[in-house]
């Protein structure tokens, strides 16, 4: 069974121009796919519905069965508890200490302090900063800085993971590490999904890809060059 | 799109258990709270210290007004016991007249003494009194009448003493007859209109204190918006985001009460020395009433509660329309 589902989904902005248009799609349990498609495509858009930034003028999305479009107050925040989001400019708050920062979503949900500090050494150690924990992010470069950001991120072990253009301030080398991190979080049963624009970095990830053109999809499945990048 | 729903069966069991954290948690979170509540108001003490005089302006006068009127009320009350009248008799009364009137009431139950000056004791204490001694050497006769000054029960009613002052004046040679109370009534009256400038005022400085606590407020939160904004992403409830405001608001709102506080008793050492010489001059000693600690905890309470509805206002409209990304 889907764990995520999108039926029909369209989304019209206020002045007209629409974001997505009548999108389907199914995510499986521990699945892993990417999004991709020019800038303006409706990659962070799908995103965004599903993180229930912003409601779609039309359609479902049913998480677990159950239609999170219209969740408001708790029960959305709860929602988002049990996910797990990256963005491309990390959204780190400069004031707090990386290890502050990772331990963010455990303070919400009332985590003791000893807890706290075991899943964040855990979230670090996995991210290879465990040795930054005191610093502040402005000493901190653009890659560490977002395997913070996906510090922060996988720290409640959410059961479902998203990612912005995660790599889009990245080198291809830097970028390739952090979608070997994104790939590792899905080997231990972690659905996740990714949009991005490298065209080639995602093409060798042999996963799912979805593209959208002008909010539609435009492909769905495992690119062919998978097997040509692996035999590589 | 019916066909989409039909497809997608939900599930009964909420996939996302809201999380229960224990009481350690909640009370670890308000010690947390509280600390970078006074990290952040010490790290602006100068707008701080702002915010503090507005509130504590705002609460001390209508505080003051009714200190003042407690005040009032409890001179009314300690004079009260005391009401009475004085009798003046036209110059020439003849004695049977005075004794006449000075039998009616020292018969009557609800007075509590009677006392009658005669012309010549009269013309004695205004010669103690005054510096028109030589003056009073070149008159041919005694220009003072007699007079008797009666003192009621503490119990007796306004309308029992004019009853009594309307039959006194009714008796041939009696001059004029002036009533105690009069004045009081007049200490009551301002009494009751500073009592009622007291709610007035109370609730316009009020609404201000929480204006301007809200205005502080709001401008902590745009000073924390990534913050609020990165909170909101990960899952922190609106109760989550507001605590810190509310934080704020109590912080301010108890400064306020506890500048308020220093305001009025400033003023009351400024006014004591004044104050004391008037109340002196209707024999009576300063004893000012209300300015207690019940009145100063009442203060800082009033404080606290105006700064965390201040509080309550910003952050609930400011988190409501909080826009993430």
């Amino acid at each position: 069974m889907a764990q995520i589902e999108f039926h029909g989904v369209t989304k019209r902005f206020d002045n007209g121009q629409e974001a997505l248009v009548n999108v389907s799609a199914e995510f499986v349990e521990g699945s892993m796919a990417f999004l991709t498609g020019h800038s303006g495509a409706g990659k962070s858009t799908f995103l965004k519905l599903l993180l229930c930034l912003d409601q779609p003028s039309r359609g479902q999305i049913l998480v677990n069965g159950v239609n999170v479009t219209r969740m408001s107050g708790r029960r959305l925040a709860h929602y988002r508890q049990h996910l797990g989001a990256v963005f491309q400019d990390h959204h780190l708050l400069s004031h707090r200490s990386v290890y502050d920062n990772v331990s963010l979503p455990l303070r919400i949900s009332g985590m003791k302090e000893k807890d706290i500090a075991r899943r964040v050494r855990a979230a670090l150690s996995r991210v290879g900063l465990l040795e930054k924990e005191r610093l502040y992010p402005r000493y901190l470069s653009t890659g560490e800085q977002q395997r913070i950001g996906i510090a922060r991120a996988v720290v409640t072990r959410p059961k479902i993971l998203l990612a912005d253009e995660p790599t889009g301030n990245l080198d291809p080398e830097l970028s390739r590490d952090i979608m070997k991190l994104f790939e590792q979080f899905n080997q231990v049963g972690t659905t996740v999904i990714v949009a991005s624009h490298d065209r080639d970095l995602i093409e060798s990830m042999g996963v799912r890809i979805i593209e959208l053109d002008q909010g539609m999809i435009v492909r769905d499945g495992v690119d062919t060059r998978v097997g040509e990048a692996a035999d590589g | 799109m019916a066909e989409a729903q039909a497809q997608a069966p939900r599930r009964a069991s909420d996939p996302w258990p809201p999380v229960r954290p224990g009481i350690g948690a909640w009370w670890r979170d308000h010690v947390r709270i509280g600390r970078e509540t006074v990290h952040f108001i010490s790290a602006r003490l100068g707008t701080s210290l702002l915010v503090w005089l507005l509130v504590g302006i705002a609460l001390a006068l209508p505080a003051g007004l009714y200190l003042i009127q407690q005040n009032l009320s409890a001179m009314t009350a300690a004079w009260d016991g005391r009401p009475g009248l004085t009798a003046y008799f036209e110059l020439g009364a003849d004695a049977g007249t005075i004794e006449a009137v000075q039998a009616r009431l020292s018969g009557d139950d609800r007075v509590a003494e009677v006392m009658v000056t005669d012309p010549d004791s009269a013309l004695d204490e205004f010669r103690q009194f005054t510096d028109l001694a030589d003056a009073l050497d070149l008159l041919e006769a005694n220009p003072l009448p007699a007079s008797l000054k009666a003192t009621l029960a503490a119990e007796v009613t306004v309308e029992v003493l004019t009853g009594m002052t309307e039959e006194v004046a009714a008796y041939d040679g009696v001059a004029e007859v002036v009533v105690e109370k009069t004045w009081l009534e007049r200490v009551s009256d301002i009494s009751a209109v500073v009592s009622r400038l007291g709610v007035i005022l109370g609730v316009l400085f009020g609404v201000g204190a929480i204006l301007v606590t809200s205005t502080s407020v709001r401008l902590a939160i745009e000073a924390r918006l990534e913050e609020l904004k990165v909170l909101k992403l990960i899952g922190a409830t609106e109760r989550q985001m507001r605590r810190p405001f509310l934080y704020f608001g109590a912080f301010y709102g108890l400064g306020g009460g506890l500048i308020a506080a220093m305001l009025i008793s400033l003023c009351l050492v400024i006014v004591e020395a004044p104050l004391s010489s008037l109340i002196g001059s209707y024999s009576q000693e300063l004893d000012l009433v209300g300015f207690d600690p019940l009145f100063l905890g009442s203060l800082l309470l009033i404080g606290g509660v105006l700064g965390v509805l201040g509080a309550l206002m910003a952050a609930t409209s400011r988190l409501r329309d909080l826009e993430i990304l």
